[in-house]
């Protein structure tokens, strides 16, 4: 059949379902049947699935033009989906594709809710088309004769790649896809991707930036150009509308309507705990809601998510109050209406959420924004701003994760096992290893196989074997198993299992919360008051419970940033508090009552102006300084210019940081005037002051968490399965201090501190802002009290870092136990 | 260092956490864990060996400094199954001639034979002159009970909103745990209570924690 036949077959179907092919799908359908690479661009809801799925069987009808009496089998395509959730949506799609075209084609799900049975079945034959996720790909690789199973596949589709890009889950991908290149002799790869800033990057990363793949592919934009409308929640009585707060619940009244007005609205919550909140204050505050209005977040079981999402679907719920766990994917046509709980923090998040609403091509999206606090109204009209000039965010990508490497090498190692120099070229081809160097290629397979670069006597270390041909493999079943196990933890923190004492799974939770419980006290969980028991075999073992209580579930989660560019649109909003009342957006008009106060006690800074406050409270010297760059660039600047000011005398330093600026905190004052006089914004040694302020604070320590976890220092036993190790759980802590008293030129270890640099700091963004800082008029301001600006910032508890100088002798006279009086 | 008097015997605070007993010439050390960095790394998971070798120069370190005529160990001496760790125990306990006693803790399931061949009494506790020696904590009648197990640490609390947490000796009215002595254990934050005395381990210093006691949380107003 020749490539029009094969396209008439497609758009009969089309005819058929009385929809018309959209440009983007025929140009996608047109580059897969030439054996075409590409990414591409195009949001949820637009028919990209269809894009896809079609030329994957198109293709096979191609090659077995008696596709209608005879099925030939063998995995033909693999889809990637970051979420599970998702899985069934898309086989669905498959599925349609399949039938009506008349193939005999099977569709599979394979991922962490697969049974044993399942995957075991789909081993002895694949399904032709496979819809699963990262981790259960890597899983794969991870077993006997993974070639075999790939040999035959044709393409592989990355969907949310977007999603995926930025994260370790991303560089587990790029791997992924340097062996398959070499295995599946016939493979097209391709991307499906939101509009992020760095889409020529994104494409780079998936294909590898010099390789033949990229050369020969495309990238196709769907252009679908929806409406979306914000419109900003503003209390009536601004007043007494708090300075400070993440929750929002002083406007759950204004909520009200806009739920009762629509079929179905999404409440989307920054944070797990928030949502849990939220949901139980609504049901409080309205019990007429009960039985109408449902959450859903990642921590939740899989049968309460996908009961909640298809309530969404049947159109019998008014509301779901709910976390990033529904930004993608699925389809809820139903969603009239989104409501943003305090700021999104990204505008492509934001972007994605509003497009939850009107969910149908051509409809209009409609999404409000809820303030947590005043300040944050700022946020709400830069969002508007941002929205309408359509301006998103890059996702940077990974470079040099050791940590998933030595994870990746390990799979192979399972498996068939490998040999260096085969895999080497492969790894070196990826965006991520580009500049992996043969020294530390070779320190990592010493890492492998001794633990360390250089065998000890008496030393039992175990993982991996060299055998005599050269291969490297694990013959160790205890290794394979635990490595298995450990493939899925990609990020993580020791997670339990919640249950009923009488069983009945209800979710997962983080030990570090659990930890803080003790027996007979209640918390909120999964929208329940549940009274907690015992931790047993990993387990935590609750019971139902009638008590009110303040505890609610908590999980660390990562904290967001605003991007350069938000920063940006939100600085001019600042500034156009000082404009003519008609040139400003509704949102800072509500806020003239702060900025008066602002301007009473200190200024609002103009755009020449960098504005430092100073003022003394029962806590302790403040020093807080606005360069309104968001809040990495302030975590990397609060460092550096606590560590410079450390230099000058011995000092103590706690760190607070938020979107609009960072604050430091001493128990003795800060001579500024000698800040200023020695120049301490300069960018000069800008990188060797920051790597010693990284030394100084926590960062990198906390970092390493997540590296011990995904290379296997740090063993989290295993959740779900009720299995504990507890003589192999150590805490990553330990091991970050081991490994900085014994061994601190470890790779991994060093990783901890270039993650902090590249990712969290944003040392590029640092420099450009200090730069502008050199050009602006500095405004420092010593205050009798906390300005409205600096509020937010010195009552922030929680994410403190701290910064020292001292001794630790010294700093201890001056300290306490504290014990609470009842 | 640091004194204490306790029902008229006078103790020594080591900062490597272990405990001297001046009237008995006894050396108390608690959670040694010995074999963990091993059994970590038998297990895959590369922890620096060099660690290995603290634990033993620390214990020389305090027996040099009180040339005690019984070392006792409070439990947790060896972390898991033998490994070989083993081996460079052996080797350290025959160089040494003073007498060993272990109280064994939860964590020590090596055959007693292997402790006996090193002519270590192994005891479930001790009780001498009215002093209780155990790995679990444990309150009885008339005595004053030494226990470890627990791995205790405290935070102390600055101005400026600063915190640092120290492992520490933690002592109330009728017993006192033992920080872990062993490198590569981690600890559990304490909290204060009436009563009890706490000193925190600093390096090269042992150093008595003030407590200082709050009402009630303090509130921010606008």
């Amino acid at each position: 059949m020749n490539r029009e036949e094969l396209f008439m077959i497609a758009k009969n179907w089309f005819q058929q379902q009385d929809w018309k092919p959209f440009p983007f799908q025929k140009e996608t359908w047109k580059a897969f049947l030439q054996g075409k690479h590409g990414l591409l661009n195009a949001p949820t809801g637009s028919g990209k699935t269809y894009a896809l799925w079609f030329p994957i069987v198109l293709n096979y009808i191609k090659q077995n033009p008696d596709y209608k009496n005879k099925h030939k089998k063998g995995l033909k395509a693999v889809w990637i989906t970051p979420l599970r959730a998702l899985s069934q949506e898309i086989r669905q799609s498959a599925e349609r594709v399949v039938t009506d075209l008349g193939t005999q084609m099977t569709v599979g799900i394979r991922s962490g809710d697969t049974s044993t049975k399942a995957r075991a079945q789909q081993k002895k034959q694949m399904p032709d088309l496979l819809i699963t996720t990262p981790e259960s790909l890597q899983l794969l690789l991870a077993s006997k004769g993974y070639d075999k199973i790939f040999k035959d596949c044709t393409s592989i589709v990355v969907d949310e790649w977007h999603e995926i890009l930025g994260t370790k889950r991303g560089v587990q991908m790029e791997l992924a896809l340097s062996r398959l290149k070499t295995v599946s002799k016939h493979l097209r790869i391709w991307g499906i991707s939101a509009t992020i800033g760095n889409m020529e990057q994104a494409r780079e990363v998936l294909l590898g930036p010099q390789s033949k793949a990229l050369e020969n592919s495309v990238m196709i934009k769907a252009n679908i150009n929806k409406k979306i409308t914000v419109k900003s929640i503003i209390p009536k009585k601004m007043e007494t509308f708090p300075w400070r707060g993440h929750l929002g619940l002083h406007l759950l009244e204004y909520v009200i309507p806009i739920i009762n007005k629509s079929k179905t609205t999404l409440l989307f919550t920054n944070t797990r705990s928030q949502c849990e909140i939220w949901f139980q204050k609504i049901l409080e505050k309205h019990p007429e809601f009960a039985g109408e209005i449902a959450i859903h977040h990642g921590s939740i079981n899989k049968e309460t998510r996908v009961w909640v999402e298809n309530a969404i679907r049947n159109e019998t719920l008014k509301a779901v109050v709910c976390t990033s766990s529904l930004d993608l994917g699925v389809d809820f046509a139903p969603v009239e209406t989104v409501v943003q709980i305090g700021g999104p923090k990204g505008v492509a998040r934001f972007l994605q959420r509003a497009g939850r609403s009107g969910h149908r091509p051509g409809k209009e999206s409609v999404i409000y924004f809820l303030p947590t606090h005043a300040i944050e109204l700022i946020e709400a009209s830069a969002l508007q701003k941002a929205v309408k000039q359509n301006t998103v965010e890059d996702r940077i990508p990974y470079l040099n994760s050791y940590d998933v490497l030595l994870q990746y090498l390990t799979t192979l190692a399972i498996s068939d096992g490998f040999y260096p120099n085969e895999i080497f070229r492969e790894v070196a081809d990826t965006f991520c290893y580009q500049a992996l160097s043969e020294e530390n290629w070779q320190w990592l397979l010493n890492f492998l196989v001794m633990g360390s670069q250089s065998l000890q006597s008496y030393d039992e270390y175990k993982k991996v074997e060299v055998e005599e041909d050269g291969k490297f493999k694990v013959n160790n079943r205890g290794v394979a198993m635990r490595h298995r196990f450990q493939i899925g933890t990609i990020v993580g923190d020791v997670n339990l299992t919640v249950k009923y004492q009488k069983g009945g799974y209800i979710g997962t939770i983080e030990e570090y919360f659990v930890s803080k419980l003790n027996k007979g006290d209640v918390f909120t969980f999964a929208g329940r008051n549940l009274e907690f028991i015992r931790i047993k075999d990993m387990q935590v073992h609750v019971r139902n419970s009638k008590k009110k209580t303040s505890k609610v579930s908590s999980w660390m989660g990562s904290r967001l940033t605003l991007s350069a560019q938000m920063s940006e649109l939100l600085r001019k909003e600042l500034y156009s508090s000082d404009e003519a009342i008609e040139k400003q957006s509704i949102e800072i008009q509500s806020l003239a009552h702060i900025f008066e106060r602002q301007r009473r006690e200190s200024i609002v800074p103009q755009p020449s102006e960098f504005l430092i406050e100073t003022f003394k409270s029962r806590d302790g010297y403040h020093a807080v300084f606005y360069p309104f760059e968001g809040r990495f660039v302030h975590e990397a600047m609060g460092s550096l210019l606590g560590y410079r000011i450390s230099l000058l005398s011995p000092i103590t330093f706690s760190l607070a940081f938020n979107d609009y600026g960072f604050e430091l905190l001493s128990d003795k004052p800060i001579d500024m005037q000698q800040v200023l006089d020695n120049d301490l914004f300069t960018t000069d040694y800008l990188l060797d002051d920051l790597q010693k302020s990284l030394n100084a604070t926590e960062m990198a320590r906390r970092k390493f968490r997540d590296i011990a976890i995904i290379s296997g220092m740090v063993f989290t036993g295993y959740p779900n399965k009720g299995i504990k190790m507890k003589h192999l759980q150590s805490n990553s802590q330990l091991l970050f201090e081991v490994f900085r008293d014994y061994e601190p030129n470890n790779l991994l270890f060093q990783q901890a501190f270039t993650e902090t640099f590249e990712h969290q700091l944003e040392e590029g963004r640092l420099r450009l802002s200090l730069e502008r800082i050199a050009t602006q008029n500095i405004m420092w301001k010593q205050c009798e009290k906390a300005t409205p600006f600096a509020f937010p910032l010195i009552t922030d508890r929680l994410s403190r870092e701290k910064l020292s100088s001292e001794k630790l002798e010294d700093r201890i006279k001056r300290m306490a136990a504290i014990l609470m009086k009842k | 260092m640091h004194g204490i008097m306790i029902r008229d015997n006078s103790f020594q605070m080591h900062y490597s956490g272990a405990l001297f007993w001046k009237e008995k010439s006894i050396l108390l050390i608690s959670d040694v864990h010995l074999g963990k960095v091993s059994h970590f790394r038998k297990f895959g998971a590369a922890v620096p060996q060099q660690a290995i070798q603290k634990n033993f120069t620390a214990m020389d370190e305090a027996l040099e400094t009180y040339l005690p005529k019984t070392v006792i160990f409070l439990g947790d001496l060896f972390h898991s199954h033998l490994n070989n760790e083993w081996k460079l125990f052996e080797a350290w306990v025959t160089s040494k001639t003073m007498d060993f006693i272990l109280v064994s803790g939860n964590h020590d399931i090596i055959s007693p034979l292997k402790y006996e061949a090193l002519k270590i009494q192994i005891l479930s506790e001790l009780l001498l002159d009215g002093f209780l020696l155990t790995h679990h904590l444990e309150e009885r009648e008339g005595a004053f009970n030494f226990a470890g197990h627990i791995h205790p640490a405290i935070r102390l609390n600055g101005l400026g909103r600063q915190s640092v947490r120290l492992p520490c000796f933690y002592k109330t009215n009728n017993q006192m745990i033992l920080p872990a002595f062993g490198e590569f254990t981690g600890s559990y934050t304490m909290e204060p209570c009436e009563d009890c005395e706490v000193f925190a381990l600093l390096g090269d210093a042992v150093l008595p924690v003030p407590i200082k006691e709050v009402k009630k949380k303090r509130k921010y107003r606008k």
